[in-house]
């Protein structure tokens, strides 16, 4: 008797969990359904690159009606009114796929910008750069990204160097301060940021502050400071090794591994530094204006930021970039992304007024009372030389920093 | 029992039929083959890092010999012993305060007790962080090893806590009163008697709990104590060095192999059980006496450590929120979230579950050489960071499966991968309840093999199959890198989306608490469900 109802009870759990599957497998075959009509928008998505459509079947007319808008037209898309902007608004059935090595907040903001301004839809995926960049890798010529935009130049760099990006648009490129694209001219810089050092006044004073990164290989400086191995310090490495030489790198590397307390991220840099649980700390400006902007001002905050100067490798500035795959299905639509981001009504205001980043449009300034980028004194370098991060890897790996 | 959720034993060590013995026949293959399938599936990631391109002895060595890597196995391996130590020694206190003793609201404490099990190690060591830069901001007290094995601890006791809990109110007390009877004291014979008999109990959550801190790395960054898994995952993240990444990973898989034979060892030889029909009888409680208001506050105590400090930090940063109207938080996307967070999870629970019953069919009931294998095979991929069992997948999936890549299915495949040993160690123990000896009266009766299957082995192995599916779901809910990795792009989980609103490297827990609450209600439906069916068993047939 027992067993009876019991089983009946099981069949009851079994017929549900069946429905479920059933529920869950036709929820998943739609998504596959959308995917599969991207290849064919290859042929429409032609190089002219003001007006394409990468809607296929659901805008057979688009193609055809598109060329005989002016370029100058305003939104044609009720949703981007507002914020229409000089990079002209066709409809565009087409999904970017983005995949993005910042922070999650600014790429949906930079994202839905974006859409607002033409009506094309973006699709995130977000990452640390070198995870993405293996990823792309991965996928070969497979590739579901469109656009791939990092938070520093290594992993721009990396992929540029085998190959991977389309050239960008000469017009995009002109749109930002040209220091910071690289010389390939194959992604361009959309933000900065600044190496810095974050200090605790209570517990050193600016001007006991070491005049050069360099010096914190001595001895003197044992248990004063903390770093962490982030995208930002390979950065800097790689740059060491480009200019000290590799002998003289693993030698600061390892005099680091010896006197630094290593905290992993930046974050936590910032906020041992904060509470004074050490004197100071090597990271990236826009932590602390991050930190600032929570606590309700700069004033608030006990720590504070040291620019350091003369061209000091600790005084890098560090380029975000943002690339074109070239197996991308939809060219007009990505190198129209990059036009918006790095144009001065477009992305760099979204930069501007969401994170403590440097937009690099000339004319822009970020609404977070950061020290101005032409008043800081960062070494000239091109950021395309960053891309291998091969040695820097071997060196940190070889010093025993990770 | 039905009440071991978590047991993995190959032997039936608890079942009421005494004059069964295991069959010494050859498995069908009707068993053999899906059983092979699931395990093949499992190794599939092992085989992606022996196979892919990259490794080499040379390279192995080379990986090996690196000034960090010696450091860094003694990291994992310290934290591995120290946490399921400490687990161990808490969940097997706890069990016995609230199952042995005559405390004040048992009840109430042994829900209480397991409710940490819905909290992930990532969220819970977030908020002690947070806490202690509110409360303390220049101790570094809870950083280094000493935080690692006290927060990861309370995050994950309960994994020994809630078997623990069930063996022992399944333990017949009558041996532990020959022992008293026979001259022993009170805790010579529970140590002599009593433990011996929780072993399996202790090892299967013990296994579970060292194999998770094998693979644990956002709570280890955040708690600042680097293991190999830490490194594997810079090698992955920032350094962009995969195969560096993969060489080191196979470390990691050694050291599942080895916990998986000192596990074999742990259970030892097999212990007394009791033989009797009908259920044990309830022993006689230790009375607390006067010392009662001091277990009382211990126990309030702890729970406030264990459970409150978490839930300090989200609904302090749930109220900010609110007080903030709602600002930085999209309701939509959290919705959203959990929807796709509860989906998965859901789906991975019913695949899982159905992948595990061939294999723990086959374990209990033909064991041997081979089951042995399949079964321990399914572990080793559970000590695997999730960043490596993502490459793995990405790996896998664009070259020969590519309508899969980054589609929810591959994602749910990930975690069947990571999760079904702990689905077939709860099942272990219902399908042992469901001996042979039913499947031969039923089918005597003229059923036919798959009537009984549906009508007699799964109904008597439910309770087990149902566990196994809650601790699933639960898992599927709390994991964090194979998901960053894998899932379809703008699909977000709550888990994700509480990292990525936060890198780990925000300490303002607002914008994060919505989604970190949202989290726990949905991970603490089945966790409560366990427990609850923990403490009221269901009835064995024929009473």
């Amino acid at each position: 008797m027992l067993a009876i109802r019991r089983s009946s009870g099981a069949l009851l759990a079994l017929s549900l969990c069946i429905l479920i599957v059933t529920a869950a497998c036709g929820d998943g075959a739609s998504p596959t359904a959308t995917v599969a009509t991207a290849p064919t928008a290859t042929a429409s998505a032609a190089a002219t690159s003001t007006s394409t459509s990468g809607g296929t079947a659901a805008t057979p007319t688009a193609g055809a009606e598109t060329p005989t808008t002016a370029p100058e037209s305003t939104a044609t898309v009720s949703a981007a009114a507002p914020t229409a902007t000089s990079t002209e608004a066709t409809p565009s059935d087409a999904t970017l796929t983005v995949y993005s090595g910042q922070h999650e907040s600014l790429t949906k903001a930079l994202a839905d910008g974006f859409t607002k301004a033409t009506g094309i839809k973006v699709e995130v995926r977000v990452g640390s750069d070198a995870e993405l960049a293996n990823q792309i890798i991965e996928e070969g010529d497979r590739a579901k990204a469109d656009v791939f935009i990092t938070e520093e130049p290594s992993q721009a760099g990396a992929l540029d160097g085998r190959g991977l990006f389309e050239a960008v648009d000469p017009g995009t490129l002109a749109h930002v301060d040209g220091r910071f694209n690289p010389a390939s001219g194959n992604w361009v810089a959309y933000a900065a940021r600044s190496r810095v050092i974050f200090y605790n006044p209570d517990k050193i004073s600016e001007a006991e502050l070491p005049q050069s990164i360099l010096d914190l290989a001595n001895p003197e400086w044992k248990g004063k400071f903390a770093y962490a191995p982030s995208g930002a310090f390979t950065a800097t490495v790689t740059y060491l090794i480009n200019t000290i030489g590799e002998d003289a790198t693993l030698e600061w590397l390892k005099g680091i591994k010896a006197n630094g307390e290593n905290l992993q991220k930046n974050g936590a840099i910032r906020d041992a530094v904060e509470a004074g649980q050490i004197s100071f700390g090597l990271s990236n400006h826009y932590y602390w204006y991050i930190l600032a902007q929570q606590q309700g001002g700069q004033d608030k905050l006990k720590s504070k930021v040291h620019y350091m100067s003369g061209g000091d490798p600790g005084a890098l500035v560090l380029a975000s970039g943002a690339g074109i795959l070239k197996t991308s299905t939809h060219q007009a639509e990505a190198q129209r992304f990059l036009a918006w981001l790095t144009d001065a009504d477009g992305g760099q205001q979204v930069i501007a007024t969401t994170t403590p980043q440097y937009p690099l449009a000339p004319g822009v300034t970020s609404s977070m009372g950061l020290r101005p980028l032409d008043q800081l004194d960062p070494p000239a370098f091109d950021q395309g030389s960053l891309q291998d991060v091969s040695k820097a890897r071997d060196l940190i790996i070889e010093a025993g920093i990770v | 029992m039905v009440r071991q959720v978590f047991e993995t034993t190959a032997e039936p060590s608890s079942t009421h039929e005494d004059r069964w013995q295991p069959r010494k026949a050859r498995p069908p293959a009707i068993l053999i083959i899906p059983a092979l399938l699931v395990s093949a599936l499992t190794l599939s990631p092992i085989a992606y890092l022996l196979l892919r391109e990259g490794l080499s002895v040379q390279r192995f060595l080379h990986e090996i010999s690196s000034p960090t890597t010696s450091n860094l196995i003694l990291h994992s391996a310290l934290l591995a012993f120290s946490v399921t130590f400490v687990c161990a020694i808490l969940g097997i206190g706890l069990a016995l305060l609230v199952v042995r003793t005559d405390l004040p609201y048992r009840r109430v404490w042994t829900v209480l007790f397991a409710l940490p099990l819905g909290i992930p190690a990532f969220v819970s060591s977030y908020t002690w962080v947070a806490a202690s830069y509110q409360l303390a901001p220049q101790a570094t007290f809870l950083y280094g090893l000493r935080g690692a094995v006290l927060v990861l601890s309370l995050a994950v006791y309960p994994y020994i806590y809630l078997p623990v809990v069930a063996a022992l109110r399944d333990l017949d007390p009558a041996q532990e009163e020959v022992a008293r009877a026979l001259g022993a004291g009170a805790v010579e014979a529970f140590f002599r008697v009593t433990l011996p008999q929780l072993r399996v109990a202790i090892a299967s959550g013990g296994l579970i709990i060292a194999l998770h801190m094998l693979a644990e790395f956002g709570a280890l960054e955040l708690l600042r104590y680097p293991t190999l898994t830490t490194a594997i995952v810079q090698r992955v993240t920032v350094l962009s060095a995969p195969e560096a990444a993969r060489t080191l990973s196979t470390v990691l898989a050694i050291g599942a192999l080895l916990f998986l034979a000192s596990d074999r060892l742990l259970r030892g030889r097999p212990t007394a059980v009791r033989t009797g029909s009908g259920v044990a009888r309830r022993s006689e409680p230790w009375r607390l006496g006067y010392a009662t208001p001091v277990w009382l506050i211990f126990s309030g105590t702890f729970i406030a450590i264990a459970l409150g400090v978490p839930l300090f930090s989200m609904i302090a940063g749930m109220a900010r929120v609110i007080g903030n109207s709602g600002a930085g938080v999209s309701w939509g996307e959290l919705l959203e979230a959990a929807v796709n967070t509860g989906r998965y999870a859901l789906v991975t629970a019913v695949v899982a579950t159905v992948a595990a019953f061939p294999v723990s069919m086959l374990s209990v009931r033909y064991p041997g050489r081979l089951a042995t294998l399949v079964e321990r095979s399914t572990w080793i991929a559970h000590a695997l960071p999730g960043v490596v069992m993502s490459l793995a997948l990405v790996y896998l999936s664009v070259r020969w499966l590519y309508p899969l890549y980054q589609t929810s299915s591959l994602l749910i495949a990930g975690y069947v991968i990571l999760f079904v040993p702990i689905a077939i160690g709860a099942q272990h123990v219902g399908v042992a309840h469901a001996a042979p000896h039913y499947d031969q009266i039923s089918r005597s009766l003229g059923l036919g093999p798959l009537a009984t299957l549906f009508r007699v082995t799964l109904p008597l192995a439910f309770p087990g199959i149902a566990a196994g599916a809650m601790l699933v779901f639960l898992n599927v809910g709390k994991e964090l890198t194979m998901t960053l990795l894998l899932h379809p792009t703008g699909k977000r989980t709550l888990s994700t989306a509480l990292w990525n609103t936060t890198n780990g490297e925000v300490l303002d827990f607002s914008t994060a608490a919505p989604y970190a609450i949202a989290l726990v209600v949905i991970t603490a439906i089945p966790a409560w469900v366990l427990v609850r069916h923990s403490l009221n068993p269901p009835r064995r047939p024929g009473e």
